[in-house]
């Protein structure tokens, strides 16, 4: 079990997200990371999808009823456990009784601003209509349905990983597969279904120039501040499904990406959506920071799943091979 | 692809969106529900997921071959034939105006009638549901008299509560839990529309009707 | 191609005699010879350490062939800089294979003296890669 000491984070329990309950308004939900969260697991030796707390707000600290170990993957939040430095994307033991404090995102060659704290187990509360998920919305799934508070409480599964094989680490995928234009992190997007009905000097404009993630950006949509996109003529639309990662631009002009816990279905046009692989770039992208699209392709996005799906696939080999070699140690 | 076949596009690569050609109408509705029910047994949907005369397919594994699943898409929507769904009324009591019905005066504005006349032409028909989305339990609802149609707010309200009854554009809904909201509230209803420990979770599904009861009028 | 250390001492005592030197030291890999004069002869002085060495040294070594890294990619400062103290099993540095990072530890309680790989290089089984001077506690 783990206790929280913090008293305000906005961190929730999250794990991939639940999927098949669109049909009655449920979204996914879901880590606005869920690489950081896969490596993670994969760290620890748990299933891809166990668990853990996503924490976006710092300083941020627990405290570990049992012995377990644990990795905070994300952003670099110059972990300590106790008085001990932690690195960043590593599996380390804690004892029981120790104090895990997470600081704010550092970092100059990649800052992030969402950190993942994963446990050996997995966070073992409840699944709700077959995910670990928090839904805020609906107040059901992760802790409660909601935020975690000071004093709550979380259990942690039995890890079938080998006992104590800890103290490695893996390189983060902002490095590994880094994606960037004129300096900025950037996202591939696919035009959606009202693409064309931008003006071209809108189109132009949402493809070369950076747009900078307002302080009003958060798990249910990133509002983006920029050139105001203008339609050719008005549109009102009907309400239909959306997924993450759909850029909808109410009137204004001022689009909005939404995120893991967008509402399933929305009714304001769309110019394109982030594609799932990149998501994630997203996700870590702090506020106040500008970021830039690039125009994708069906069979270009579809390999940048696979890409991803590469990485963490080799990431779960060479932690294998690691956790084997050094047997019980 | 547009006109008679309906439009085919992509949500990113984790859904496909099809738009039914024409106006909104229970008909093509019917057709949804038909079209729905068969691209949900395709290898490659993980969800075929009803709008308000289109059609979400969430995909298992995005497929390699687009073009084909379009293709069949399309074929299938030309063959669907309206699928009537009869299902249960449920009446909902609504207390209209008032604390619960904070943009009644909009709605007033808009259409130029009497609060009487939004709340008669509000309550008296009987809603198909079209579709569940929004948030857990919401119900899309189809029959709307055009008459009370007030556009989408500029600025959407940050909190409205679960039990909401509000008109967006063409469309009136009840929403099932507190949350932001860009349509005018007209007033509130008591009523659970979504328990997760349920099977199924939602009160409500496609083909289920909705009344709205006058409970109270505060003007 | 080396004598003995004591046929090597009297040759470089017998060079040193005919000069004016009066002290040579001579420090290589795991030799150290001192001489000077006292009175009208060469001998073998008490090894006195230069100013900033202290013997012996040891060594975190690559437990595997892998790129060597002072600092954490995230990061742009080294994990131990030279001069601090750190405990026996604590991480000096890092070795990457592919996506994983796996721990560099010192041998010993001591100081780190120097990094003898350069951040980025490669290092084989048994490279030695980071100079630690064992503090004296240690036997």
């Amino acid at each position: 079990m783990i206790e929280i000491l913090s008293a305000s984070a906005l961190a929730t329990v999250q794990d991939l997200g639940r999927v098949g309950a669109l049909r009655w308004g449920v979204g996914t939900s879901g880590a606005m990371d869920p690489l950081a969260l896969a490596a993670g697991n994969i760290l620890l030796g748990n299933d891809e999808g166990a668990a853990a707390v996503e924490v976006p707000v710092f300083p941020f600290r627990v405290r570990f009823a049992q012995d377990c170990a644990f990795a905070v993957t994300g952003a670099d939040v110059a972990a300590r456990l106790d008085d001990e430095p932690v690195l960043p994307w590593w599996c380390t033991q804690a004892r029981a009784g120790q104090v895990l404090n997470l600081g704010l995102p550092q970092g100059g060659t990649w800052r992030g601003s969402r950190a993942y704290l994963c446990l050996a187990g997995g966070v073992e509360v409840q699944a709700v209509l077959g995910s670990r998920s928090t839904q805020l919305r609906g107040a059901f799934g992760g802790h409660e349905g909601r935020a975690l508070r000071q004093g709550d409480t979380l259990p942690i599964g039995i890890s079938k990983a080998e006992p104590r094989s800890t103290d490695f680490g893996l390189v983060p995928p902002a490095l590994a597969l880094p994606l960037q234009v004129d300096g900025l992190p950037a996202v591939r997007v696919l035009p959606a279904a009202e693409y064309t009905r931008y003006s071209e000097a809108s189109r132009a404009a949402f493809w070369s120039e950076p747009w900078k993630i307002t302080a009003q950006s958060d798990r249910y949509g990133y509002r983006l501040a920029g050139t105001p996109l203008e339609a050719v003529s008005a549109l009102e639309m009907r309400s239909h499904g959306i997924v993450p990662g759909v850029i909808q631009v109410p009137p204004g002009g001022q689009p909005i990406v939404q995120m893991r816990d967008a509402q399933p279905s929305g009714g304001y046009p769309k110019l394109g959506t982030v594609i799932e692989a990149d998501l994630w770039r997203l996700g870590q992208a702090p506020i106040g920071s500008r970021v830039r699209f690039i125009e994708t392709n069906w069979d270009d996005a579809v390999a940048a799943m696979a890409q991803t799906r590469r990485w963490l696939d080799e990431a779960r080999r060479l932690v294998d091979l690691r956790r084997s070699q050094r047997g019980g140690r | 692809m547009s006109g008679d076949q309906g439009s085919i596009s992509l949500l990113g690569t984790s859904a496909l969106l099809f738009e039914a050609p024409g106006s909104m109408a229970l008909h093509s509705q019917q057709r949804i529900w038909a079209l729905a029910r068969e691209a949900e047994s395709w290898p490659e949907v993980r969800e075929a997921v009803p709008g308000m005369n289109n059609l979400m397919l969430s995909f298992a594994q995005a497929p390699r071959a687009l073009g084909e699943l379009e293709a069949r898409l399309h074929a299938a929507w030309g063959v669907a034939e309206p699928l009537p769904l009869e299902g249960r009324v449920v009446e909902l009591p609504v207390v209209y105006g008032g604390a619960g019905g904070p943009h009644i005066g909009d709605v007033v504005a808009h259409t130029g009638m009497s609060i009487d006349e939004i709340v008669e032409r509000h309550s008296a028909p009987l809603y198909p549901v079209y579709a569940l989305g929004s948030h857990p339990g919401y119900c899309y609802l189809g029959g709307m008299d055009p008459r009370i149609a007030t556009p989408r707010r500029k600025v959407p309200v940050v909190s409205i509560p679960g039990g909401a009854v509000s008109i967006g554009g063409a469309q009136t809904g009840v929403s099932a839990s507190e949350g932001p909201s860009g349509w005018n509230t007209i007033g509130s209803t008591s009523m659970r529309f979504f328990d997760p420990a349920q099977d199924p979770p939602a009160l409500l599904r496609p083909g289920d009707s909705i009344r709205f009861r006058v409970e109270k009028v505060i003007r | 191609m080396m004598n003995s250390n004591s046929d090597r001492v009297r040759q470089l005592s017998d060079w040193l005699g005919g000069t004016d030197i009066a002290r040579l030291e001579l420090r290589g890999p795991g030799e150290s010879i001192c001489l000077q004069r006292e009175g009208g002869r060469i001998v073998v002085a008490p090894d006195e350490p230069a100013l900033d060495a202290q013997a012996p040294s040891v060594a975190a070594t690559a437990a595997s062939v892998g790129v060597f890294l002072h600092r954490h990619p995230l990061r742009d400062s080294a994990i131990a800089e030279t001069g601090t103290t750190v405990r026996s099993g604590q991480i000096v540095g890092l070795l990457q294979i592919g996506a994983l990072l796996l721990p560099v530890t010192s041998p010993c309680d001591g100081v780190v003296a120097a990094m003898l790989l350069e951040h980025g290089a490669t290092a084989g089984y048994g490279t030695r890669l980071v100079e630690l001077h064992p503090s004296s506690t240690t036997s």
